[in-house]
């Protein structure tokens, strides 16, 4: 299958500002874009930059915004895209070279919402227990890979980043709604802020681009009503 | 253009509509407030200046604006207010279209034959 691959790069010691470049290529169709980018790599541009590790959908490492939507390019078959494919960073990130984006700001507000088991309570003899029907209220939220294509689909981080972010929320959610935690408070302090949670307009773009298929609207929602009727 | 789905699209929408109605208003605001000056004066001339078409046109457009807008926000209270909001926020959203479009057709029969008319 002949496609052309449109790659949004940009080289900070070179360029000015990002610029489009096509490559033409033959791939069959039940590859990945992470295999096109790859192929694009190894044999045709060796400058090419881009994240990758494990390449099965579990790292997070190659989210991009592949036809207009964030996905991880690891996940998503060539065949599902046509022959002509785009891929540039994800956005509200700065760019640092081609597709790799600076993701501190990123894992900042991720730190923020304190994103770790907190419990002063002395331990009990046996372990914490936890009834099915109390893991499933946090079960979706467990499944997040930090990939940021959440985070940098939101129309409001674009504008905006200092909000604390969809993939932080999440991250937040899976601890608030934890019955062995105790942290609901201080991490409801943290979403308080003026770009905390409330920032959120339910574009769901969010929802859409979590290649775990999280219901993140959803989980941002829950934490919004656990501020207003817990916190 | 991010590729966005319904979502995204309502939330634009929202947010056209709110600046165009927050605008509307402002000048509502001040046409309304020239009455002052008399019933005779610049209010009666704003009056006779807004039958001109392109503001009959934005009659139409402020209405939708202001329809959708609202049905929107109940849509939004939805979605904040209950456990299934969410998973229903892309019907509710069509449904917010259908009743906008609903809503607007009387507002079109009545405005768009004066504007034909030159009334």
């Amino acid at each position: 299958m002949q496609i052309t691959v449109k790659i949004k790069r940009f080289d900070p010691e070179a360029d000015t500002r990002p610029r489009w470049v096509e490559y033409q290529l033959d791939v069959d169709p039940t590859e990945r874009v992470l295999d096109v980018i790859n192929h694009i790599k190894w044999e045709l541009d060796g400058s090419l930059a881009f994240r990758r590790s494990c390449a099965h959908g579990i790292c997070g490492s190659d989210a991009m915004l592949i036809n207009g939507v964030n996905r991880l390019a690891c996940k998503v078959l060539v065949q599902d895209l046509g022959n002509r494919i785009t891929v540039e960073p994800i956005r509200g990130l700065e760019v640092k070279k081609d597709l790799i984006v600076d993701m501190e700001p990123f894992f900042d507000s991720y730190r923020a919402v304190l994103p770790y088991f907190i419990n002063d309570e002395p331990p009990p003899p046996t372990e914490r227990l936890q009834s099915p029907e109390e893991r499933a209220v946090f079960d979706e939220t467990t499944k997040c890979i930090l990939c940021a294509a959440c985070t940098t689909s939101c129309p409001v981080f674009w504008t905006n980043g200092s909000y604390v972010g969809p993939a932080s929320i999440v991250n937040a959610h899976r601890f608030i709604f934890d019955s062995r935690d105790r942290g609901t408070l201080e991490r409801l302090e943290v979403l308080n802020q003026s770009n905390g949670l409330w920032r959120c307009r339910t574009a769901y773009n969010c929802t859409e681009a979590c290649p775990r298929d999280i219901p993140v609207t959803q989980a941002i929602e829950e934490v919004r009503r656990a501020m207003l009727f817990r916190g | 253009m991010y590729r966005g789905r319904e979502g995204q699209w309502a939330f634009v929408l929202h947010r056209v509509t709110g600046v165009a109605v927050a605008l509307f208003l402002l000048l509502h605001v001040i046409d309304i407030s020239l009455v002052m000056f008399g019933p005779e004066g610049p209010f009666e001339a704003f009056l006779v200046f807004y039958h001109n078409w392109p503001f009959r046109i934005g009659l139409i457009m402020v209405i939708a604006a202001v329809v959708y807008h609202g049905l929107n926000g109940l849509r939004i209270i939805l979605m904040d207010f209950t456990t299934w909001g969410v998973r229903y926020q892309k019907h509710m959203w069509y449904g917010v279209l259908g009743l906008t479009t609903i809503i607007g057709i009387p507002v079109l029969l009545k405005v768009v034959p004066e504007i034909l008319r030159g009334a």
